[in-house]
């Protein structure tokens, strides 16, 4: 769990200071969701440690410059998420791998075993979708953003946002069903 | 399915490798916390030493051997393209391309803009350029386009050819006389093979998610190896020991360039090898064409002393003294060869209409405000749009 708004301000301070008690207090409070939110757009492990490292590299950097007065969070899992969907497109561009492909087979539930694996099939779900709607679903329901702070974070228009919900949903809820009624 | 329903399943999903990855990233990001520091002041006393420094260094140079290189080179240089661009202002595709000069690599964008790496004496690209691993003396490094250092692996012996394997989670070097293998974020090192040439290893590139590796033997012979599984998947004997060894962009086809230049071989499969032949003709390098099973090389004619960038039987550019070495532009519509007798770059237009483009005064655009000319940059390889 991140600190809260008082602790996160005090540990931004302390990192801008040269405190790495405060940088390592505020690397664990974000470390976990900004590498499961790498790991749900791209669906490789080492790809999103990659995506996850960086973008706290990338803070580390701009450290200096940052407000600690705004919320470390949303500033962070910006450049995850962004990262994390031009690492997703260049996989696929380059044809690395069939990602979507592969995890999609690799999390495929077995018929019958839908049940027990509810986590598998929203993950098998998602490995369908684009990156880019990946992300939108990662940001409204794994980080809890409002699609007006999900158009900001990824520079879409709201009404791109909430179309891109409303599709990621419903192919994460089709597949879903699907699944279920075999 | 409730908001809460998809919520809970996300958390839900086993992250593989969660408190490994927390701990290797950790100590990546504290390190580069560790390290930062404000920005060195100038001294002004320094200045008229520094001063000195420079005149004194340009007497030395003037009168020492490679001073007097200079005024070979002068002498030497041929007449490149007429029409040259005076500098290196703009890639004609896109993509990055990455030389590496005397001073050491530099990563040149599309605005042609560059980006000096450090002092690492070669390099390459990770598949998707957001790396580059270069190597220095005992150290392989991998840094980012900006030349910030991500990981480093110290080996006894001294250490060469780092590349970067098409999957991105392995990167091949040689040191001394061994090939090695270590994972892409500069763990779990480990010994492939004894007993190499020095010529550097070629990664297979589809499937990408196998990591297949060509390297050459000691013995002359080549072997394709399974990294992973270890296990050999076949091994030839050129006529004569090999030089560099390249990969076509569908995995099928490996071609190998051997000593002397004489005898370009590429096969793949049951028909490994086959003979490309040029007879009289030494070839000086050569590339197969992004996409396709082109073979792209320069030959050079000892008799009139001109070279010829050849695409498969097509003849693309013939000049005076030597064409050194044929990079592809990343959309295949440019061929990239370099020609250090006149200190220019051509850039040869494979389709479309556009027109040869050439860049003139190499040498110093990537080694400003040297006191003497520098080598010519060696083409690495111009990467990812």
């Amino acid at each position: 769990m991140a600190g809260d708004g008082r602790d996160e301000r005090a540990w931004v301070r302390g990192a801008q200071a040269g405190s790495a008690s405060d940088l390592e207090a505020l690397f664990r409070a974000h470390w976990p969701r900004a590498y499961r939110a790498a790991y749900l757009v791209v669906h490789d492990a080492a790809g999103a440690e990659d995506v996850a490292q960086e973008a706290f590299l990338a803070a580390v950097r701009a450290l200096d410059r940052f407000d600690s007065n705004r919320p470390f969070g949303p500033w962070l899992h910006r450049i995850v998420v962004n990262r994390a969907i031009d690492w997703a497109r260049a996989r696929a561009l380059r044809r690395e791998v069939g990602a979507d492909e592969a995890v999609a087979t690799a999390h495929a539930p077995e018929a019958g075993d839908v049940a027990a694996r509810p986590s598998e099939d929203v993950l098998a779900a998602l490995a369908s979708l684009a990156p880019d709607h990946r992300a939108v679903i990662v940001l409204r329901y794994l980080l809890e953003y409002s699609p007006g702070e999900i158009s900001r974070i990824l520079e879409l228009p709201r009404g791109t946002v909430n179309s891109r919900l409303r599709r990621g949903l419903d192919s994460l809820q089709g597949l879903v069903r699907e699944e279920e009624s075999e | 399915m409730s908001d809460q329903d998809v919520r809970g399943a996300l958390l839900a999903v086993p992250v593989p490798d969660e408190l490994e990855a927390q701990r290797r990233a950790w100590r990546v990001v504290s390190a580069a916390h560790a390290g930062r520091e404000p920005l060195p002041r100038r001294s002004r006393g320094l200045r008229p030493l520094l001063a000195l420094a420079f005149l004194a260094a340009l007497v030395a140079a003037a009168l020492s051997p490679p001073g007097r290189a200079v005024g070979d080179w002068i002498r030497d240089r041929v007449a490149g393209e007429e029409n040259a661009e005076p500098a290196l202002v703009r890639l004609p595709a896109a993509g990055r391309l990455l030389v590496v000069s005397d001073r050491g690599p530099w990563v040149v964008r599309r605005d042609g803009s560059k980006r000096f790496l450090g002092r690492y004496e070669d390099a390459s690209f990770s598949p998707s350029g957001s790396f580059v691993v270069v190597t220095a003396g005992r150290r392989v490094v991998a840094v980012e386009p900006d030349g910030d250092p991500r990981w480093t692996v110290t080996r006894p012996a001294p250490v060469a050819d780092a590349r970067w394997a098409p999957s991105g989670f392995r990167v091949a070097y040689r040191a001394g006389e061994t090939l090695r293998v270590v994972v892409a974020n500069g763990e779990g090192d480990r010994l492939l093979a004894e007993d190499v040439a020095a010529v550097a290893p070629a990664w297979r590139p589809q499937p990408a998610e196998r990591n297949v590796l060509a390297y050459a033997g000691a013995d002359g012979r080549v072997h394709v190896v399974d990294v992973d599984t270890r296990r050999e998947l076949s091994v030839a004997r050129p006529p004569a020991p090999a030089e560099k060894l390249v990969w076509s962009d569908d995995g099928q086809i490996l071609l190998v360039v051997t000593t002397g230049g004489r005898h370009p071989l590429y096969g793949g499969g049951p028909r490994f090898p086959r003979e490309l032949r040029t007879p009289g003709l030494d070839i000086l390098d050569a590339e197969l064409e992004p996409g396709t099973r082109t073979v792209a090389y320069t030959t050079f004619e000892a008799r009139s002393g001109r070279s010829t960038v050849w695409l498969g039987p097509e003849r693309l550019q013939t000049a005076e003294g030597r064409l050194d070495e044929v990079v592809f532009s990343p959309d295949g519509r440019w061929l990239l060869a370099g020609w250090p007798e006149a200190d220019q770059l051509l850039f040869l237009p494979l389709r479309g209409r556009e027109g040869i483009v050439a860049v003139d005064d190499v040498r110093r655009e990537f080694d400003p405000g040297g006191a003497t000319v520098p080598g010519f940059p060696r083409l690495v390889g111009w990467c990812c749009p």
